[in-house]
């Protein structure tokens, strides 16, 4: 009986820990914990969008390119990373992190799943909401994490800037798909 | 009493809240909207906007990871 009841309160537990979404709240206060932690180690806010980028410039390298003399990489004084590797930069490996993290909740909750591509339209808009989220963070010089979630507690103008811009494009792209992807 | 079944296997928020928001609004009272989803981000808004709306919203999951949300037009 009193198994059973371990049982039962083991099972809840699993559930309301990695079954169940959890309150965004919750989410939010791990999330400025974790970034307070990775700048005080690190020296430096967290970015995920940056670390994507020395990925492309890394397989530009691979394959006899050399994007660090590239003027996006000089003038945003990131030369230096673009010649550190995957294991040794830590944007690098923090978004790599955050890839491993989201499969490893999505196996604990037991969803993992591959999920099929249902129509054309469905992934021009996917692919193209890519190229676009990844061009438009370059030019922004970040994206919501690096440009907002990182640069608000430090008190940068640019973050709240940017805020806005962000709720506009919401607002624009939410029209676009019930025109166009409902 | 018709039972309307909306297919949102694969697809992302909020097109399921979306496709059967649309649905909703066609039916009569007492009709059931049944939205099949394997989004799990799909259960919060869709049950977090029933509730505002003040809809009879029920969950099934059919096997792990695939669920079937009812929403009833009252």
């Amino acid at each position: 009986m009193k198994e059973n009841q371990e049982m039962g309160l083991l099972k809840k537990l699993y559930t309301v820990v990695f079954k169940n979404i959890w309150p965004l709240w919750v989410g939010g206060v791990i999330l400025a914990a974790l970034n307070t932690v990775y700048l005080l180690l690190l020296g430096r806010a967290w970015r995920i969008t940056t670390g994507f980028t020395y990925w492309s410039a890394w397989v530009v390298q691979a394959f006899g390119g050399k994007p660090q003399e590239w003027s996006y990489f000089v003038e945003t004084g990131r030369q230096t990373e673009v010649e550190q590797c995957f294991f040794s930069n830590d944007l690098s490996l923090v978004s790599f992190g955050v890839i491993l993290g989201a499969l490893l909740s999505v196996l604990l909750s037991g969803q993992f799943k591959i999920k099929k591509i249902k129509t054309t339209k469905q992934a021009i808009a996917a692919l193209a909401g890519g190229i676009i989220m990844g061009y438009a963070s370059r030019i922004a010089l970040g994206c919501n994490i690096g440009a907002f979630f990182s640069a608000v507690p430090s008190l940068s103008l640019s973050g709240y800037v940017f805020g806005l811009f962000v709720v506009i494009g919401a607002w624009l792209g939410s029209k676009f798909l019930v025109k166009f992807l409902l | 009493m018709a039972q309307v079944k909306i297919d949102c296997m694969y697809e992302p928020c909020p097109i399921p809240l979306l496709k059967a928001a649309r649905e909703l609004s066609s039916l009569e009272l007492g009709d059931v909207v049944l939205i099949e989803t394997d989004h799990s981000c799909a259960i919060a808004n869709i049950t977090e906007w029933a509730e505002k709306e003040k809809l009879d919203c029920w969950i099934e999951e059919t096997r792990s990871g695939d669920w079937n949300i009812y929403i009833k037009k009252t």
